[in-house]
């Protein structure tokens, strides 16, 4: 008893091992885990995987690639015998569900900042204040700004 | 200029208060208005196939894409603005009244769901090499930053223009023969967005603003073409392609640049359309541009 509980223990950390070396395929080596969007993994004890994620948006146009990316991973860890992905329609995704390890990729890598209406955005570069340029750029959970310190563009990763 | 030189040559990056020669902030000018033009032009284009993509999904990905091309336009006319040549308003009236270059692939007209997968396929894999190649050296740093974010978003257009292909390729001999025409048509174009062999003197070279001579750009494309296409059981529409057995490389025939010549001039098969429609497009929206300047105007009531 102990020993497969202990066992099915081992194997959803493989799972969420595994769905945590998923990257968000707009920003490669950002995990989606960091972003968080992934809401549940649980795994049953004869191997079956089911995965919760919430989305940016429900729009988001990477929906389905994510899902099969979240699939194929969790599916490749032995002793898995089924998976299940599965967008949820609540908890509703904000930027405060994003690590602080995922906001210094984003603003390292990417010049990439994260707000929200309680959290203004600060400069990837400088750190000082922005100001919206555009509520809505390259996708619709990224508003464009710019930084009132030294004037470089900014995306805002945002709810 | 030659001290200025010297500093790009050790990998050094220009920042918009930086000083910087006139010919250098000229010419890196030219290159983000061109890249925001672009992006601008697609954008219009990929908007007019929403209604028509078959199928939810796909629809949903050409809105975004349309929403992502219209976004990186906006992004790089603010980096090229800050260059102080232009002003975003001068350079959107400029492109609009023919005055300025977009990319070749845009003066064509995208005439079927077949065009629309060679675009997605084959122009936005050329789009994606030669950012690459800028990305890897660019010296002027907000193009830079924003190229990164970009040609990430382009990898992932590339795995929708990769699966929209597959569907075609495994489908009806009417699908297959319509993307065998689209391949016809837009097989060319493509290779010509990467342009001419570069001049020994390219300035774009010199100063870091491109990190490879257009020709290899285009071969690095041709080998991952050719075969994958023919792999599929389709026909590369140049007769005097060659396979240089020694060398394992894909050579290809003779290229007339005539075309390219003609889209440079605004004179390609769909250049006046295009521009056109986009012209229709920033005159009909000016209404909203003038109410929110009105709003802008309005005294703080918080």
């Amino acid at each position: 008893m102990t020993r497969s509980s202990s066992s099915t223990a081992g194997l959803a950390d493989a799972v969420n091992k595994a769905v945590a070396g998923v990257d968000d395929p707009e920003y490669p080596g950002v995990s989606i885990v960091d972003l968080g969007l992934v809401e549940r993994v649980d795994v049953t004890g004869n191997g079956r995987a089911s995965i919760g994620l919430v989305p940016t948006f429900s729009g988001c146009p990477a929906l389905d690639v994510i899902a099969a990316d979240v699939r194929d991973a969790a599916s490749a860890v032995t002793g898995v015998t089924s998976v299940d992905v599965h967008w949820l329609a609540s908890p509703i995704w904000s930027s405060d569900r994003i690590t602080a390890r995922a906001r210094k990729a984003l603003a390292d890598r990417f010049t990439v900042a994260v707000g929200n209406d309680d959290e203004a955005a600060t400069c990837p570069r400088c750190g000082e204040s922005t100001v919206e340029q555009s509520t809505f750029g390259p996708s619709r959970c990224r508003a464009i700004h710019r930084c009132s310190g030294c004037a470089e563009v900014v995306e805002v990763l945002r709810a | 200029m030659e001290a200025f030189e010297g500093f790009l040559d050790d990998g050094g990056i220009v920042e918009p208060d930086d000083a910087m020669p006139d010919a250098y902030r000229e010419a890196v000018f030219r290159f983000i208005e061109m890249h925001a033009n672009s992006e601008l032009m697609g954008g219009l284009t990929e908007r007019d196939w929403i209604p028509r993509t078959p199928g939810l999904r796909h629809k949903m990905a050409t809105l975004a894409k349309t929403q992502d091309e219209i976004g990186h336009g906006h992004l790089l006319y603010m980096v090229a603005a800050d260059l102080g040549v232009k002003t975003r308003t001068g350079m959107l009236e400029d492109l609009f009244a023919g005055r300025s270059r977009f990319h070749n692939v845009f003066h064509y007209r995208a005439k079927t769901w077949g065009d629309q997968v060679a675009i997605a396929f084959l122009v936005d894999a050329a789009a994606l090499v030669s950012q690459q190649a800028v990305f890897k050296v660019c010296s002027y740093g907000p193009y830079r930053r924003i190229l990164k974010r970009i040609i990430a978003e382009e990898g992932f257009h590339m795995r929708f223009g990769e699966e929209r292909m597959l569907r075609i390729a495994e489908g009806t001999d009417v699908q297959r023969s319509m993307f065998q025409r689209s391949i016809n048509d837009w097989w060319w174009p493509a290779l010509q967005l990467f342009g001419p062999d570069s001049r020994p003197d390219d300035v774009l070279l010199r100063w870091h603003i491109k990190s490879e001579r257009n020709e290899v750009l285009r071969d690095r494309w041709v080998q991952k073409f050719v075969p994958l296409l023919q792999g599929y059981g389709f026909a590369i529409p140049d007769p005097g392609l060659a396979f240089d057995e020694e060398e394992g490389h894909w050579v290809s025939g003779p290229i007339d640049w005539e075309p390219l010549e003609k889209t440079v001039q605004q004179a390609g098969p769909d250049s006046a359309r295009r521009i056109g429609e986009a012209a229709a497009n920033w005159a009909d929206s000016q209404w909203v541009r003038d109410a929110l300047d009105r709003v802008a105007a309005l005294p703080d009531v918080a």
